[in-house]
Protein backbone atom coordinates (compact mmCIF):
# COMPACT_ATOMS: atom_id res chain seq x y z
CA UNK A 1 0.00 0.00 0.00
CA UNK A 2 1.36 3.45 -0.87
CA UNK A 3 0.59 5.71 1.92
CA UNK A 4 1.70 9.44 2.34
CA UNK A 5 0.84 12.16 4.13
CA UNK A 6 1.61 15.04 1.94
CA UNK A 7 -1.66 17.35 1.01
CA UNK A 8 -4.56 16.95 -1.23
CA UNK A 9 -5.32 19.02 -4.05
CA UNK A 10 -8.27 20.84 -4.04
CA UNK A 11 -9.52 18.37 -7.04
CA UNK A 12 -9.39 15.28 -4.98
CA UNK A 13 -10.54 17.07 -1.94
CA UNK A 14 -13.62 17.53 -3.71
CA UNK A 15 -13.91 14.42 -5.23
CA UNK A 16 -13.35 12.51 -1.27
CA UNK A 17 -16.43 15.26 -0.16
CA UNK A 18 -18.62 13.81 -3.20
CA UNK A 19 -18.41 10.45 -1.79
CA UNK A 20 -20.09 10.30 1.01
CA UNK A 21 -22.80 13.15 0.47
CA UNK A 22 -25.60 11.16 -0.58
CA UNK A 23 -25.97 9.19 3.12
CA UNK A 24 -24.38 12.11 4.80
CA UNK A 25 -26.90 14.61 3.67
CA UNK A 26 -29.74 11.87 4.50
CA UNK A 27 -28.52 11.51 8.00
CA UNK A 28 -28.36 14.90 8.89
CA UNK A 29 -31.87 15.60 7.22
CA UNK A 30 -33.80 12.70 9.65
CA UNK A 31 -31.66 13.75 12.55
CA UNK A 32 -33.23 17.49 12.47
CA UNK A 33 -36.91 15.11 12.17
CA UNK A 34 -35.66 13.33 15.67
CA UNK A 35 -34.81 16.77 16.87
CA UNK A 36 -38.16 18.20 16.55
CA UNK A 37 -39.94 14.67 17.55
CA UNK A 38 -37.77 14.16 20.81
CA UNK A 39 -38.16 17.87 21.27
CA UNK A 40 -41.70 17.99 21.43
CA UNK A 41 -41.65 14.51 23.57
CA UNK A 42 -39.26 16.85 26.14
CA UNK A 43 -41.55 19.20 26.37
CA UNK A 44 -45.06 17.43 27.28
CA UNK A 45 -43.10 15.26 29.53
CA UNK A 46 -41.32 18.53 31.73
CA UNK A 47 -44.64 20.35 31.75
CA UNK A 48 -45.86 16.44 33.40
CA UNK A 49 -44.04 17.24 36.40
CA UNK A 50 -46.48 21.20 36.85
CA UNK A 51 -49.30 19.29 35.62
CA UNK A 52 -48.65 15.91 36.75
CA UNK A 53 -52.71 15.04 35.49
CA UNK A 54 -52.32 16.54 32.03
CA UNK A 55 -52.33 13.91 29.16
CA UNK A 56 -52.09 11.17 31.60
CA UNK A 57 -55.52 9.73 30.83
CA UNK A 58 -54.17 8.74 27.77
CA UNK A 59 -51.47 5.86 27.99
CA UNK A 60 -49.23 6.93 25.07
CA UNK A 61 -49.05 10.33 26.76
CA UNK A 62 -47.80 8.97 30.07
CA UNK A 63 -45.20 10.05 31.66
CA UNK A 64 -43.66 6.66 31.85
CA UNK A 65 -43.88 6.49 28.05
CA UNK A 66 -42.69 9.98 26.96
CA UNK A 67 -39.80 9.95 28.61
CA UNK A 68 -37.83 6.96 27.49
CA UNK A 69 -39.51 7.90 23.85
CA UNK A 70 -37.85 11.75 24.42
CA UNK A 71 -34.68 9.82 25.62
CA UNK A 72 -34.40 7.78 22.71
CA UNK A 73 -35.24 10.33 19.93
CA UNK A 74 -32.49 12.52 21.11
CA UNK A 75 -29.70 9.91 21.36
CA UNK A 76 -30.21 7.45 19.00
CA UNK A 77 -32.19 10.05 16.45
CA UNK A 78 -31.28 13.01 16.36
CA UNK A 79 -27.32 12.60 18.23
CA UNK A 80 -26.29 9.66 16.81
CA UNK A 81 -27.66 9.82 13.34
CA UNK A 82 -26.43 13.75 13.13
CA UNK A 83 -22.89 11.91 14.00
CA UNK A 84 -23.27 9.25 11.58
CA UNK A 85 -23.45 11.86 8.99
CA UNK A 86 -20.82 13.64 10.43
CA UNK A 87 -18.48 10.87 10.53
CA UNK A 88 -19.63 10.21 6.67
CA UNK A 89 -18.25 13.51 5.43
CA UNK A 90 -15.27 13.82 7.78
CA UNK A 91 -13.22 10.28 7.59
CA UNK A 92 -12.93 10.26 3.43
CA UNK A 93 -11.61 13.80 3.99
CA UNK A 94 -8.92 12.46 7.06
CA UNK A 95 -7.79 9.19 5.07
CA UNK A 96 -8.12 10.45 2.09
CA UNK A 97 -10.07 7.71 0.71
CA UNK A 98 -13.15 8.10 -1.13
CA UNK A 99 -16.05 6.85 0.86
CA UNK A 100 -16.20 2.87 0.82
CA UNK A 101 -19.57 1.17 0.17
CA UNK A 102 -21.57 4.48 0.44
CA UNK A 103 -24.73 2.72 -0.65
CA UNK A 104 -24.59 -0.09 1.77
CA UNK A 105 -23.88 3.70 4.53
CA UNK A 106 -27.18 4.65 2.95
CA UNK A 107 -29.15 1.85 3.23
CA UNK A 108 -27.59 1.39 6.83
CA UNK A 109 -29.23 5.08 7.79
CA UNK A 110 -32.63 4.05 6.51
CA UNK A 111 -32.22 0.49 8.52
CA UNK A 112 -31.58 2.90 11.19
CA UNK A 113 -34.43 5.37 11.20
CA UNK A 114 -37.02 2.07 10.15
CA UNK A 115 -35.45 0.81 13.59
CA UNK A 116 -36.03 3.33 15.88
CA UNK A 117 -39.67 4.87 14.38
CA UNK A 118 -40.42 1.08 15.54
CA UNK A 119 -38.83 1.50 18.68
CA UNK A 120 -40.21 5.13 19.43
CA UNK A 121 -43.97 3.65 18.82
CA UNK A 122 -43.95 0.30 20.96
CA UNK A 123 -42.45 2.40 23.61
CA UNK A 124 -45.36 4.93 23.39
CA UNK A 125 -47.75 1.41 23.15
CA UNK A 126 -46.16 0.72 26.41
CA UNK A 127 -43.29 -1.84 25.69
CA UNK A 128 -40.29 -1.33 27.26
CA UNK A 129 -37.19 -3.10 28.60
CA UNK A 130 -37.59 -0.81 32.08
CA UNK A 131 -33.34 0.03 31.67
CA UNK A 132 -32.09 3.16 31.13
CA UNK A 133 -31.02 3.92 27.51
CA UNK A 134 -32.17 0.47 26.37
CA UNK A 135 -35.66 0.96 26.52
CA UNK A 136 -36.38 -0.03 23.29
CA UNK A 137 -36.87 -3.68 22.87
CA UNK A 138 -34.06 -5.68 22.15
CA UNK A 139 -36.13 -8.18 20.48
CA UNK A 140 -38.25 -6.59 17.82
CA UNK A 141 -36.05 -2.94 17.95
CA UNK A 142 -32.44 -3.64 18.79
CA UNK A 143 -31.83 -5.99 15.45
CA UNK A 144 -32.71 -3.03 13.05
CA UNK A 145 -30.31 -0.79 14.87
CA UNK A 146 -27.23 -3.52 14.81
CA UNK A 147 -28.04 -4.16 10.94
CA UNK A 148 -28.16 -0.59 10.85
CA UNK A 149 -25.40 0.74 12.29
CA UNK A 150 -23.03 -2.03 11.32
CA UNK A 151 -23.87 -1.27 7.63
CA UNK A 152 -22.76 2.69 8.30
CA UNK A 153 -20.18 1.55 10.65
CA UNK A 154 -18.65 -1.31 7.57
CA UNK A 155 -18.67 1.45 5.62
CA UNK A 156 -16.50 4.11 7.64
CA UNK A 157 -14.09 1.46 8.93
CA UNK A 158 -13.62 0.01 5.72
CA UNK A 159 -12.69 3.73 4.30
CA UNK A 160 -10.12 3.60 7.25
CA UNK A 161 -8.94 0.35 6.55
CA UNK A 162 -8.19 1.91 2.99
CA UNK A 163 -6.41 5.00 3.99
CA UNK A 164 -3.89 6.58 1.85
CA UNK A 165 -2.44 8.41 4.50
CA UNK A 166 0.11 7.08 6.32
CA UNK A 167 -0.68 8.50 10.00
CA UNK A 168 -3.94 8.59 11.55
CA UNK A 169 -5.16 11.95 12.19
CA UNK A 170 -6.61 12.40 15.93
CA UNK A 171 -10.03 12.50 14.61
CA UNK A 172 -9.61 9.41 13.28
CA UNK A 173 -8.66 7.51 16.03
CA UNK A 174 -11.69 8.87 17.94
CA UNK A 175 -14.18 8.32 14.94
CA UNK A 176 -12.97 5.01 13.72
CA UNK A 177 -12.54 3.59 17.65
CA UNK A 178 -16.23 4.35 18.82
CA UNK A 179 -17.25 2.38 15.89
CA UNK A 180 -15.59 -0.22 17.49
CA UNK A 181 -16.32 0.62 20.74
CA UNK A 182 -20.04 1.07 20.62
CA UNK A 183 -21.63 -2.23 18.95
CA UNK A 184 -19.46 -4.21 21.41
CA UNK A 185 -21.15 -2.31 25.02
CA UNK A 186 -24.64 -2.43 22.76
CA UNK A 187 -24.79 -5.23 21.95
CA UNK A 188 -23.32 -6.53 25.84
CA UNK A 189 -25.97 -3.76 26.97
CA UNK A 190 -28.61 -5.47 25.85
CA UNK A 191 -27.76 -9.11 26.53
CA UNK A 192 -30.97 -10.80 27.29
CA UNK A 193 -29.91 -13.25 30.51
CA UNK A 194 -29.06 -10.44 32.96
CA UNK A 195 -30.50 -11.18 36.39
CA UNK A 196 -31.14 -8.65 39.20
CA UNK A 197 -28.02 -6.22 40.24
CA UNK A 198 -26.03 -7.91 37.09
CA UNK A 199 -28.92 -6.29 35.41
CA UNK A 200 -28.51 -2.93 36.56
CA UNK A 201 -24.22 -3.44 36.56
CA UNK A 202 -24.46 -4.14 32.79
CA UNK A 203 -27.10 -0.64 32.12
CA UNK A 204 -24.97 1.62 33.75
CA UNK A 205 -22.11 -0.18 32.17
CA UNK A 206 -23.77 0.35 28.60
CA UNK A 207 -25.04 4.12 29.40
CA UNK A 208 -22.01 5.63 30.55
CA UNK A 209 -19.52 4.20 27.68
CA UNK A 210 -22.95 5.12 25.25
CA UNK A 211 -22.03 8.62 26.55
CA UNK A 212 -18.23 8.49 26.56
CA UNK A 213 -17.54 6.20 23.70
CA UNK A 214 -19.95 7.18 21.34
CA UNK A 215 -21.27 10.75 21.74
CA UNK A 216 -18.07 11.78 23.07
CA UNK A 217 -15.16 10.20 21.25
CA UNK A 218 -17.20 11.01 17.46
CA UNK A 219 -17.90 14.87 19.17
CA UNK A 220 -14.47 15.22 20.41
CA UNK A 221 -12.72 13.66 17.03
CA UNK A 222 -14.93 16.66 14.97
CA UNK A 223 -13.40 19.38 17.79
CA UNK A 224 -9.94 18.51 16.82
CA UNK A 225 -11.12 18.93 13.45
CA UNK A 226 -13.13 21.92 13.32
CA UNK A 227 -11.33 24.15 15.50
CA UNK A 228 -7.69 24.01 14.20
CA UNK A 229 -9.57 24.09 10.27
CA UNK A 230 -11.19 26.72 10.82
CA UNK A 231 -8.28 28.87 12.25
CA UNK A 232 -5.94 27.72 9.82
CA UNK A 233 -3.68 26.69 12.50
CA UNK A 234 -2.61 23.19 13.84
CA UNK A 235 -3.58 22.30 17.07
CA UNK A 236 -1.57 23.55 20.33
CA UNK A 237 0.21 20.01 21.09
CA UNK A 238 -0.70 17.02 19.43
CA UNK A 239 1.42 14.78 21.72
CA UNK A 240 -1.40 15.91 24.23
CA UNK A 241 -4.20 15.26 22.10
CA UNK A 242 -3.14 11.53 21.91
CA UNK A 243 -2.64 11.32 25.38
CA UNK A 244 -6.24 12.53 25.57
CA UNK A 245 -7.36 9.71 23.41
CA UNK A 246 -5.20 6.62 24.75
CA UNK A 247 -5.63 7.55 28.00
CA UNK A 248 -9.56 8.12 27.74
CA UNK A 249 -9.72 4.53 25.98
CA UNK A 250 -8.08 3.03 28.64
CA UNK A 251 -10.11 4.65 31.52
CA UNK A 252 -13.53 4.83 30.33
CA UNK A 253 -14.65 1.84 30.47
CA UNK A 254 -14.72 1.37 34.05
CA UNK A 255 -16.74 4.59 34.35
CA UNK A 256 -20.06 3.42 34.62
CA UNK A 257 -20.53 1.86 37.98
CA UNK A 258 -19.94 5.39 39.66
CA UNK A 259 -24.01 5.51 38.90
CA UNK A 260 -24.56 2.86 41.58
CA UNK A 261 -22.41 4.03 45.06
CA UNK A 262 -24.72 2.39 47.23
CA UNK A 263 -26.13 0.23 45.20
CA UNK A 264 -25.76 -3.72 46.50
CA UNK A 265 -23.39 -4.65 44.33
CA UNK A 266 -19.22 -5.77 45.16
CA UNK A 267 -17.51 -3.08 46.70
CA UNK A 268 -14.52 -2.91 44.85
CA UNK A 269 -16.36 -2.71 41.20
CA UNK A 270 -17.41 0.72 42.58
CA UNK A 271 -14.21 1.78 44.42
CA UNK A 272 -13.11 0.76 41.02
CA UNK A 273 -15.27 3.37 39.31
CA UNK A 274 -14.76 5.96 41.41
CA UNK A 275 -10.79 6.05 40.48
CA UNK A 276 -11.33 5.40 36.89
CA UNK A 277 -13.66 8.77 37.30
CA UNK A 278 -10.85 10.44 39.13
CA UNK A 279 -8.03 9.67 36.78
CA UNK A 280 -10.50 10.62 34.00
CA UNK A 281 -9.04 14.02 34.43
CA UNK A 282 -6.11 13.61 32.57
CA UNK A 283 -8.13 13.20 29.45
CA UNK A 284 -9.96 15.52 30.19
CA UNK A 285 -7.36 18.25 31.12
CA UNK A 286 -5.39 16.90 27.77
CA UNK A 287 -8.13 18.13 25.63
CA UNK A 288 -9.40 21.12 27.59
CA UNK A 289 -5.49 22.40 27.78
CA UNK A 290 -4.90 22.18 24.10
CA UNK A 291 -8.44 23.23 22.87
CA UNK A 292 -7.91 26.26 24.75
CA UNK A 293 -4.42 26.71 23.96
CA UNK A 294 -5.08 26.36 20.38
CA UNK A 295 -7.79 29.15 20.92
CA UNK A 296 -5.66 31.87 22.45
CA UNK A 297 -5.49 34.50 20.68
CA UNK A 298 -7.72 33.96 17.86
CA UNK A 299 -11.21 34.33 20.56
CA UNK A 300 -12.45 36.98 18.29
CA UNK A 301 -13.02 34.07 15.81
CA UNK A 302 -16.16 33.61 17.58
CA UNK A 303 -17.54 36.28 16.21
CA UNK A 304 -17.28 35.71 12.20
CA UNK A 305 -17.74 31.80 12.48
CA UNK A 306 -21.07 30.65 13.50
CA UNK A 307 -19.61 27.31 13.62
CA UNK A 308 -17.25 27.64 15.86
CA UNK A 309 -18.70 29.05 18.54
CA UNK A 310 -21.18 26.47 18.71
CA UNK A 311 -18.04 23.96 18.79
CA UNK A 312 -15.83 26.14 21.02
CA UNK A 313 -18.51 26.56 23.84
CA UNK A 314 -19.20 22.80 23.17
CA UNK A 315 -15.62 21.95 23.73
CA UNK A 316 -16.06 24.02 26.82
CA UNK A 317 -18.99 22.12 28.25
CA UNK A 318 -16.97 19.59 27.41
CA UNK A 319 -14.26 20.03 30.06
CA UNK A 320 -17.25 21.10 32.82
CA UNK A 321 -19.43 18.26 32.93
CA UNK A 322 -16.53 15.85 32.49
CA UNK A 323 -15.23 17.52 35.44
CA UNK A 324 -18.27 17.83 37.40
CA UNK A 325 -18.91 14.05 36.72
CA UNK A 326 -15.30 13.14 38.09
CA UNK A 327 -16.38 15.55 41.35
CA UNK A 328 -20.22 13.83 41.13
CA UNK A 329 -18.80 10.17 41.29
CA UNK A 330 -16.76 10.99 44.90
CA UNK A 331 -18.87 9.33 47.40
CA UNK A 332 -19.26 12.09 49.71
CA UNK A 333 -20.75 14.61 46.80
CA UNK A 334 -23.17 11.57 45.14
CA UNK A 335 -25.02 10.98 48.86
CA UNK A 336 -25.94 14.34 48.16
CA UNK A 337 -26.56 14.52 44.18
CA UNK A 338 -27.98 11.25 44.05
CA UNK A 339 -31.78 10.80 43.18
CA UNK A 340 -32.09 14.55 42.60
CA UNK A 341 -32.28 16.55 39.37
CA UNK A 342 -28.58 17.24 39.64
CA UNK A 343 -28.54 13.89 37.78
CA UNK A 344 -30.50 15.62 35.06
CA UNK A 345 -28.81 18.53 34.90
CA UNK A 346 -25.27 16.37 34.42
CA UNK A 347 -26.48 14.68 31.43
CA UNK A 348 -28.13 17.73 29.88
CA UNK A 349 -24.84 19.34 30.03
CA UNK A 350 -23.34 16.42 28.28
CA UNK A 351 -25.83 15.58 25.83
CA UNK A 352 -26.99 19.49 24.98
CA UNK A 353 -24.32 21.43 26.32
CA UNK A 354 -21.51 19.86 24.76
CA UNK A 355 -23.00 17.12 22.07
CA UNK A 356 -25.58 19.18 20.53
CA UNK A 357 -23.97 22.55 20.35
CA UNK A 358 -20.98 20.46 18.43
CA UNK A 359 -23.24 18.83 16.37
CA UNK A 360 -25.08 22.46 15.39
CA UNK A 361 -21.07 23.62 14.64
CA UNK A 362 -20.48 21.05 12.47
CA UNK A 363 -23.98 20.90 10.62
CA UNK A 364 -23.50 24.67 9.90
CA UNK A 365 -19.83 24.23 8.40
CA UNK A 366 -20.73 20.74 6.33
CA UNK A 367 -24.00 21.24 5.36
CA UNK A 368 -22.81 24.39 3.27
CA UNK A 369 -20.52 21.88 1.36
CA UNK A 370 -23.04 19.03 1.00
CA UNK A 371 -25.31 21.17 -0.83
CA UNK A 372 -23.19 23.43 -2.21
CA UNK A 373 -25.23 26.64 -1.00
CA UNK A 374 -24.31 29.27 1.73
CA UNK A 375 -27.26 29.35 4.56
CA UNK A 376 -29.89 31.68 3.44
CA UNK A 377 -30.88 33.62 6.06
CA UNK A 378 -28.05 34.10 8.90
CA UNK A 379 -30.11 36.14 11.29
CA UNK A 380 -31.72 32.70 11.73
CA UNK A 381 -28.43 31.25 12.95
CA UNK A 382 -27.90 34.03 15.66
CA UNK A 383 -31.61 33.37 16.99
CA UNK A 384 -30.55 29.65 17.21
CA UNK A 385 -27.47 30.12 18.96
CA UNK A 386 -29.09 32.49 21.39
CA UNK A 387 -32.09 30.60 22.00
CA UNK A 388 -30.25 27.75 22.53
CA UNK A 389 -27.81 29.23 24.56
CA UNK A 390 -30.21 30.98 27.20
CA UNK A 391 -31.77 27.95 27.14
CA UNK A 392 -29.49 25.39 27.91
CA UNK A 393 -27.55 27.76 30.67
CA UNK A 394 -30.96 28.44 32.35
CA UNK A 395 -31.80 24.73 32.34
CA UNK A 396 -28.00 23.56 34.00
CA UNK A 397 -28.47 26.29 36.52
CA UNK A 398 -32.02 25.84 37.53
CA UNK A 399 -31.75 22.04 37.47
CA UNK A 400 -28.22 22.22 39.50
CA UNK A 401 -29.53 23.90 42.38
CA UNK A 402 -32.90 22.47 42.59
CA UNK A 403 -30.95 18.99 42.61
CA UNK A 404 -28.60 20.31 45.17
CA UNK A 405 -31.54 21.73 47.75
CA UNK A 406 -33.31 18.53 46.64
CA UNK A 407 -30.61 16.58 48.05
CA UNK A 408 -30.27 18.24 50.98
CA UNK A 409 -33.68 18.12 52.05
CA UNK A 410 -34.10 13.98 51.12
CA UNK A 411 -30.59 14.35 53.77
CA UNK A 412 -32.45 16.09 56.40
CA UNK A 413 -33.75 13.43 58.41
CA UNK A 414 -36.40 16.11 60.00
CA UNK A 415 -37.29 17.42 56.43
CA UNK A 416 -40.70 15.55 55.38
CA UNK A 417 -40.05 13.63 52.05
CA UNK A 418 -43.04 15.94 50.44
CA UNK A 419 -41.31 19.05 51.22
CA UNK A 420 -38.10 17.95 49.55
CA UNK A 421 -40.09 17.71 46.27
CA UNK A 422 -42.04 21.26 47.04
CA UNK A 423 -38.77 22.41 47.11
CA UNK A 424 -37.96 21.91 43.46
CA UNK A 425 -41.01 23.36 42.09
CA UNK A 426 -39.71 26.87 41.33
CA UNK A 427 -36.40 25.11 39.37
CA UNK A 428 -38.88 22.32 37.64
CA UNK A 429 -40.95 25.78 36.11
CA UNK A 430 -37.49 27.25 35.01
CA UNK A 431 -36.71 24.08 33.76
CA UNK A 432 -39.83 23.96 31.91
CA UNK A 433 -39.28 27.29 30.43
CA UNK A 434 -35.92 26.58 29.07
CA UNK A 435 -37.43 23.80 27.32
CA UNK A 436 -39.83 26.25 25.57
CA UNK A 437 -36.69 28.42 24.44
CA UNK A 438 -34.95 25.52 23.49
CA UNK A 439 -37.34 24.40 21.26
CA UNK A 440 -38.26 27.68 19.73
CA UNK A 441 -34.30 27.32 19.17
CA UNK A 442 -35.05 23.65 17.12
CA UNK A 443 -37.79 25.07 15.50
CA UNK A 444 -35.33 27.88 13.89
CA UNK A 445 -32.78 25.56 12.94
CA UNK A 446 -35.34 23.13 11.42
CA UNK A 447 -36.84 26.25 9.52
CA UNK A 448 -33.36 27.57 8.53
CA UNK A 449 -32.02 23.58 7.74
CA UNK A 450 -35.43 22.80 5.52
CA UNK A 451 -34.56 26.50 3.29
CA UNK A 452 -31.44 25.32 3.08
CA UNK A 453 -32.24 21.83 1.58
CA UNK A 454 -34.68 23.48 -1.15
CA UNK A 455 -33.83 23.34 -4.21
CA UNK A 456 -32.85 27.17 -5.17
CA UNK A 457 -31.97 27.36 -8.88
CA UNK A 458 -31.72 31.13 -9.14
CA UNK A 459 -28.94 31.15 -6.40
CA UNK A 460 -25.56 30.93 -7.63
CA UNK A 461 -24.21 27.34 -7.18
CA UNK A 462 -20.66 26.37 -5.98
CA UNK A 463 -19.31 28.86 -3.90
CA UNK A 464 -15.59 29.98 -4.27
CA UNK A 465 -14.14 27.35 -1.83
CA UNK A 466 -15.34 25.30 -4.45
CA UNK A 467 -12.74 27.23 -7.81
CA UNK A 468 -9.50 25.32 -8.35
CA UNK A 469 -8.04 29.11 -8.73
CA UNK A 470 -8.80 30.64 -5.38
CA UNK A 471 -9.01 34.52 -5.60
CA UNK A 472 -6.34 36.44 -4.09
CA UNK A 473 -6.83 39.41 -1.99
CA UNK A 474 -4.37 42.66 -1.54
CA UNK A 475 -1.97 42.05 1.99
CA UNK A 476 -3.15 44.41 4.38
CA UNK A 477 -0.50 46.59 5.42
CA UNK A 478 0.90 45.78 9.20
CA UNK A 479 2.77 48.02 11.57
CA UNK B 1 -18.45 -11.30 43.49
CA UNK B 2 -17.91 -12.04 40.51
CA UNK B 3 -21.23 -13.88 39.76
CA UNK B 4 -23.07 -10.44 39.59
CA UNK B 5 -20.59 -8.85 37.18
CA UNK B 6 -18.77 -11.43 35.23
CA UNK B 7 -20.17 -10.35 31.53
CA UNK B 8 -19.21 -6.74 32.25
CA UNK B 9 -15.98 -7.70 33.56
CA UNK B 10 -15.06 -9.49 30.67
CA UNK B 11 -16.35 -7.36 28.17
CA UNK B 12 -14.30 -4.22 29.85
CA UNK B 13 -10.95 -6.59 30.01
CA UNK B 14 -12.02 -7.68 26.27
CA UNK B 15 -11.95 -3.82 25.31
CA UNK B 16 -8.86 -2.70 27.50
CA UNK B 17 -6.55 -5.54 25.69
CA UNK B 18 -8.61 -5.12 22.11
CA UNK B 19 -7.10 -1.10 22.82
CA UNK B 20 -3.57 -2.56 23.96
CA UNK B 21 -3.29 -4.48 20.45
CA UNK B 22 -4.46 -1.36 18.90
CA UNK B 23 -1.75 0.81 21.47
CA UNK B 24 1.04 -1.60 20.00
CA UNK B 25 -0.18 -1.74 16.47
CA UNK B 26 -0.01 2.06 16.33
CA UNK B 27 3.64 2.01 18.07
CA UNK B 28 4.81 -0.57 15.43
CA UNK B 29 3.56 1.16 11.98
CA UNK B 30 5.26 4.75 13.56
CA UNK B 31 1.85 6.04 14.86
CA UNK B 32 3.36 8.05 17.21
CA UNK B 33 6.53 9.51 15.01
CA UNK B 34 6.11 12.93 13.44
CA UNK B 35 3.48 14.26 15.27
CA UNK B 36 4.34 17.85 14.46
CA UNK B 37 3.55 16.76 10.54
CA UNK B 38 1.03 14.80 11.79
CA UNK B 39 -1.09 17.63 13.38
CA UNK B 40 -0.83 19.38 9.54
CA UNK B 41 -2.92 16.18 8.45
CA UNK B 42 -6.30 18.03 8.02
CA UNK B 43 -5.05 21.00 6.26
CA UNK B 44 -4.51 21.89 2.48
CA UNK B 45 -2.18 24.91 1.11
CA UNK B 46 -5.19 26.92 0.81
CA UNK B 47 -5.88 26.62 4.39
CA UNK B 48 -3.28 28.34 5.43
CA UNK B 49 -3.78 31.33 3.12
CA UNK B 50 -7.15 32.26 3.75
CA UNK B 51 -7.60 35.49 4.80
CA UNK B 52 -8.84 35.61 8.18
CA UNK B 53 -10.97 39.06 9.55
CA UNK B 54 -10.79 38.20 13.03
CA UNK B 55 -6.61 37.71 13.10
CA UNK B 56 -4.85 41.16 14.06
CA UNK B 57 -2.22 42.78 11.82
CA UNK B 58 1.11 40.42 13.45
CA UNK B 59 -0.85 37.41 12.86
CA UNK B 60 -1.57 38.31 9.62
CA UNK B 61 2.45 39.23 8.96
CA UNK B 62 3.20 36.10 10.13
CA UNK B 63 0.57 33.85 7.88
CA UNK B 64 1.42 36.05 5.01
CA UNK B 65 5.65 35.36 5.59
CA UNK B 66 4.97 31.52 6.10
CA UNK B 67 2.12 30.92 3.36
CA UNK B 68 2.29 33.99 0.96
CA UNK B 69 -0.57 36.15 -0.46
CA UNK B 70 -3.90 35.94 0.74
CA UNK B 71 -6.82 34.02 -0.29
CA UNK B 72 -10.27 35.37 0.13
CA UNK B 73 -12.96 33.34 1.58
CA UNK B 74 -15.79 32.39 0.30
CA UNK B 75 -19.03 33.15 1.34
CA UNK B 76 -20.04 30.74 4.53
CA UNK B 77 -16.69 29.64 4.55
CA UNK B 78 -16.61 29.71 8.31
CA UNK B 79 -19.63 27.62 8.53
CA UNK B 80 -22.74 30.00 8.16
CA UNK B 81 -22.31 33.71 9.71
CA UNK B 82 -24.30 36.47 11.26
CA UNK B 83 -25.17 38.38 9.59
Amino acid sequence: MNLSDEPLDLEARLRLDESGKVAARFCFTSAVLWLLIGTLFAVVASFKFEFPDWLQSWGPTAFGRVRPAHLNAMIYGWASLAMLGESLWLVPRLVHVPLKWPKVALVGAWIWNIGLAIGIITLLGGRSDGLEWLEMDRYWVVPWLVVGGGCVGASILYTVVSRKVQHLYVSVWYIASSFVWFPIIYVTGNYPFYHGVESGAANWFYAHNALGFWLTAINLGAIYYFIPKILGRPIYSYQLSLLGFWTLSFFYALNGMHHLVGAPLPTWMIATSIVASVLMVIPVGAVAVNHHMTMVGRFRALRFSPALRFIVLGAMAYTAVSLQGTFTALPEVNRTTHFTHWTIAHSHMGVYAFVTLVLFGAMYYIVPRLVQKDWPRPALIGWHFWLVFIGIILYIVSLSFGGVFQGLAMLDPTTPFQASVDATIPYLWARSISGIVLAAGHLVFAYHYWLMIQPRPHVAPLPPWHEPKPTLVEPEATP
Amino acid sequence: MFPYSLAVLFVISGMGFLMMGAYLWAFLTGQFEDLDKQALLIFEARDFRLAREWELPTQCAERIEKYGPPVAPGPGEWGGRWS
